[in-house]
């Protein structure tokens, strides 16, 4: 791994393999999730569609077929409360290029040229992309309602989370983006280049020095003012909340918010993770082999831990009927891993598969991009080879403590309404 | 003496190795170097489509829709420990899925993939089912099928499809209905498994961090040499005309979402692998991101970032299908009719061809770094009487005058249907 810091607040890491046949590039931009967050949220998809040297997305669309169909990709993310612009760019490895072409760099060129180069109107961007971006991105805001499942675990983080920034929608509101002004987009941009924290990640056989030396000179002209990050950790226990919604939908979405007591992300975190997923991971975890299994009380049901705001969301899918039974049964699952009652068996297993699929982060150039881009706020980064050692260290007490401190927060449950379509077949 | 076949590819610089198993299994194994991990699939050729079982005289007997589904779930399990228990001791994750044409069981792993292959060759050679696992399936099966039907992607397709087709069992949805799952029985999920699950209907792909000597160490200790052949599937008979031309159903759906279908006919029941990569290039040229048709749309805010087209074909059917969010579907399948017909009249671009041709080079490229996509495509390729590197060669032959051929016989907007979904 080649690291190298290219600007203030600037890291570069490269892995150079030709294990694959393929470049992959991932530039993360980290601001604050606050009150610009959709003025923010736009900007990777007026940046990714055009740029003053290919101004509108047809001619963009064309050079990236020239390109051997490199494919870019942009989008926003929410790690603790950090929203992150994330620009992923894929391209053919430099040894299929068919006449000697070179295209890793010109692919990087052409991403910088989005994210620095965009087409401008003066120092605001032309009206008329704006307001299609904005159309874009309210359908993508309101369309995040089909996805029942996703939409549920939405739905709870919005009422869990409503005092403290985590809460905020990596999109935006619907209301905020109509209202958003070329201006306001614009200055979020200029934010953006100087003050946001940056990696790039970098996976492929090319060259490492050249790329670096294009990135230098593109943040060379930028007066940087790296931000500061942080993420609020909450322990506090307060009396569990429970919000019900109803839809018309065939089957029952049940999301449960917990905290775990964490004070920061490496809090405790390892023991954390496994006492997560013997509660609510893998095929071995309570919440399948029981809640599901041998109960059947709803087709999925699983946990999933998010470090870096130190908390744990179960999902489940279940009849309307079950939904006071699947809560009290999901709750004695998590207090009888606190009280250690799970066999050396699933200890095992768990370390066992988590430490299985962390290693296979090895083998697809997003996988390697992505473990690398999510340790971006890390002074130094962890191989997944060194997470997995930490892993085996764990002891069994260790866990048990760690299930004893997750409390319950939130319940969202989202409902039939009665009104369901049958087939008219 | 074991056939055993190299697989090369000079350009990509990959080989793979295509055995033919004294049991009667076919397997394919791609050694990755400097892979952590491997990645195995055991198929089967019986998918939701099949839904007919070839009896001893020759005739076809029905079985309910949904069974190839019904008993991927139930292999799973065995009188002692399920599969998933002992995959859960080495570390391995573990899955499964039918889909329109096959039925396939996976591991991946980074370790102990000798046991983990032993696991997947022994618990798919090993039925059990009983009556009361059966009934309790039926349960866990009725959510699912519930589940899909909140799910508008899913929907808006087998409306369509259900639409296209009088009579061919794709039309149907993949895990059945709530009354045809009732009608399954422990026998016939055994009968259903000596039909298909017979080796010589199956197929073993593995790529990753393995070598031959180390699969057939496990394969020859494992697998138990059966009777049998390759399952034949019925030609059934389908109406040139689509059932019906429209559909809509609500949903609880932001934007209406849309699937166009246009029904094809051919003469045989499988296209060729220059016949799909000539559709890729036709689709692409009408109405991919590059095109004036795409910048039309998007520009009149007709489509989103999710508007794409899929060819559709597997044993008895093909289709184009194309699909996307939309608040006034029926202008953009008028749009796309239009479209058609522009091309069928002015021809197409030779440096437009050129272009399209070099993305799909790329992209096949990029399609050759996972092994679990390696996998799954040398076990389709298989079933397909192809290879894995076919398509990459046989793109290279195809002409501006095939993609225009193409078009004379397909995209007949008499023979299309829009399937809708509005929100309630």
């Amino acid at each position: 791994m080649h690291f190298e810091n290219i600007a203030d607040g600037v890291r570069l890491c490269a892995q150079s393999t030709d294990k694959f046949k393929t470049c992959r590039i991932n530039i993360s931009m980290a601001m604050p999730l606050d009150k610009d967050t959709s003025a923010r949220a736009i900007l990777p998809f007026i940046l990714q569609r055009r740029c003053a040297k290919y101004p509108d997305h047809t001619t963009l669309s064309r050079v990236l077929d020239e390109l051997y169909g490199a494919s870019v990709s942009a989008g926003v993310l929410k790690r603790g409360e950090t929203h992150i612009l994330s620009f992923n760019l894929t391209a053919i490895d430099d040894r299929f290029a068919l006449d000697g072409d070179t295209v890793a760099l010109e692919c990087v060129q052409l991403l910088c040229d989005m994210i620095f180069d965009p087409l401008r109107d003066g120092n605001s961007f032309p009206a008329d992309i704006v307001a299609q971006e904005k159309r874009l991105l309210v359908e993508a805001i309101e369309n995040e309602m089909n996805d029942k499942r996703r939409y549920a675990l939405m739905r709870c983080e919005e009422l869990m989370f409503r005092d403290e920034a985590y809460g905020i929608n990596r999109l935006g509101t619907v209301d905020e983006v109509n209202a958003l002004t070329p201006e306001e987009i614009y200055r979020a941009w200029e934010d953006v280049l100087r003050e946001a924290v940056v990696q790039i990640t970098m996976v492929g056989s090319m060259d490492v020095y050249p790329v670096a030396a294009i990135l230098r000179e593109r943040f060379a002209s930028i007066r940087r003012e790296p931000t500061t990050l942080g993420t609020k950790f909450i322990s506090k226990v307060r009396e569990p909340e429970y919000v019900c919604e109803e839809m018309p939908i065939k089957q029952g979405k049940l999301v449960m918010g917990l905290r775990t007591g964490m004070q920061n992300e490496d809090d405790n975190t390892v023991p954390m993770r496994i006492a997560v997923d013997i509660f609510g991971g893998g095929t071995y975890s309570k919440l399948f082999s029981v809640v599901r299994e041998k109960m059947s009380l709803c087709y999925y049901c699983s946990a999933a831990f998010f470090a870096s705001k130190g908390v744990v969301m179960v999902q489940s899918g279940i009849e309307d009927i079950n939904e006071e039974k699947a809560k009290n049964e999901i709750l004695n699952q998590l207090s009888l891993v606190a009280q250690g009652d799970f066999s050396d068996d699933d200890f095992s297993s768990s370390i066992k598969s988590l430490t299985d699929s962390i290693i296979s982060n090895n083998d697809t150039p997003e996988s390697i991009c992505a473990w690398y881009a999510t340790q971006m706020l890390r002074g130094s980064l962890k191989t997944p080879e060194e997470y997995a050692d930490e892993l085996q260290s764990v002891e069994r007490q260790q866990v048990i403590n760690a299930a004893k401190t997750i409390s319950l927060d939130t319940i969202f449950m989202l409902k039939s309404n009665g009104e369901a379509a049958d087939d008219e077949d | 003496m074991m056939k055993i076949n190299e697989i090369r590819n000079d350009l990509l610089g990959e080989m793979y190795f295509d055995i033919d198993h004294p049991s009667g299994l076919k397997i394919l194994i791609m050694p990755k170097a400097g892979y952590t991990s491997t990645y195995a699939i055991f198929a089967t050729k019986y998918g939701s489509i099949d839904t007919m079982i070839e009896t001893k005289d020759g005739s076809f007997r029905e079985i309910p829709e949904g069974t190839a589904h019904f008993l991927e779930h139930k292999l799973f399990e065995s009188e002692d420990l399920d599969a998933f228990e002992r995959f859960a001791k080495t570390g391995a994750s573990a899955n499964a899925y039918t889909s329109f044409d096959r039925t396939g069981y996976l591991f991946s792993c980074s370790a102990n993939f000798k046991e983990n292959l032993e696991i997947l060759l022994d618990f798919v050679q090993n039925p059990y089912f009983t009556q009361a696992t059966v009934e309790k399936e039926q349960g866990i099966i009725g959510q699912e099928i519930d589940m899909y039907k909140d799910i508008p992607d899913w929907e808006v397709m087998f409306n369509c499809l259900r639409n296209m087709y009088h009579n061919l069992p794709v039309r149907i949805d993949i895990a059945g209905t709530q009354e045809s799952i009732a009608q399954i029985t422990a026998d016939m999920l055994y009968d259903c498994y000596n039909n298909f699950y017979n080796l010589n209907n199956m197929v073993l792909a593995i790529a990753g961090n393995t070598t031959v000597e180390e699969v057939l160490e496990v394969a020859d200790r494992v697998l138990k040499p059966v009777e049998g052949k390759m399952a034949q599937r019925k030609v059934i008979e389908e109406p040139r005309e689509v059932l019906a031309d429209y559909c809509e159903k609500k949903l609880s759906v932001a934007t209406p979402q849309f699937m166009l279908g246009f029904k094809e006919e051919w003469d045989t029941p499988e296209r060729t692998a220059k016949e799909e990569i000539t559709m890729e290039i036709l689709l692409d040229m009408i109405s991919g991101p590059s095109t004036d048709l795409y910048k039309r749309l998007f520009d009149a805010n007709l489509i989103n970032n999710n508007f794409g087209f899929e060819y559709f074909t597997g044993f008895g059917y093909s289709c184009v299908l194309f699909a996307g969010e939309s608040n006034d579907p029926k202008t953009v399948a008028e749009e796309i009719k239009k479209e058609i017909k522009t091309f069928r009249e002015n021809g197409f671009d030779e440096k437009v061809f050129e272009r399209t041709k070099k993305k799909l080079y790329g992209r096949m490229i990029m399609g050759m770094n996972d092994v679990d996509g390696l996998a799954n495509n040398m076990a389709v390729s298989y079933f397909a009487n192809e290879d894995v590197f076919t398509d990459f060669e046989t793109y290279k032959t195809v002409t501006v005058e095939d993609v225009r051929e193409m078009l004379d016989k397909t995209l007949d907007e008499r023979y299309s249907t829009l399937s809708v979904i509005l929100p309630n």
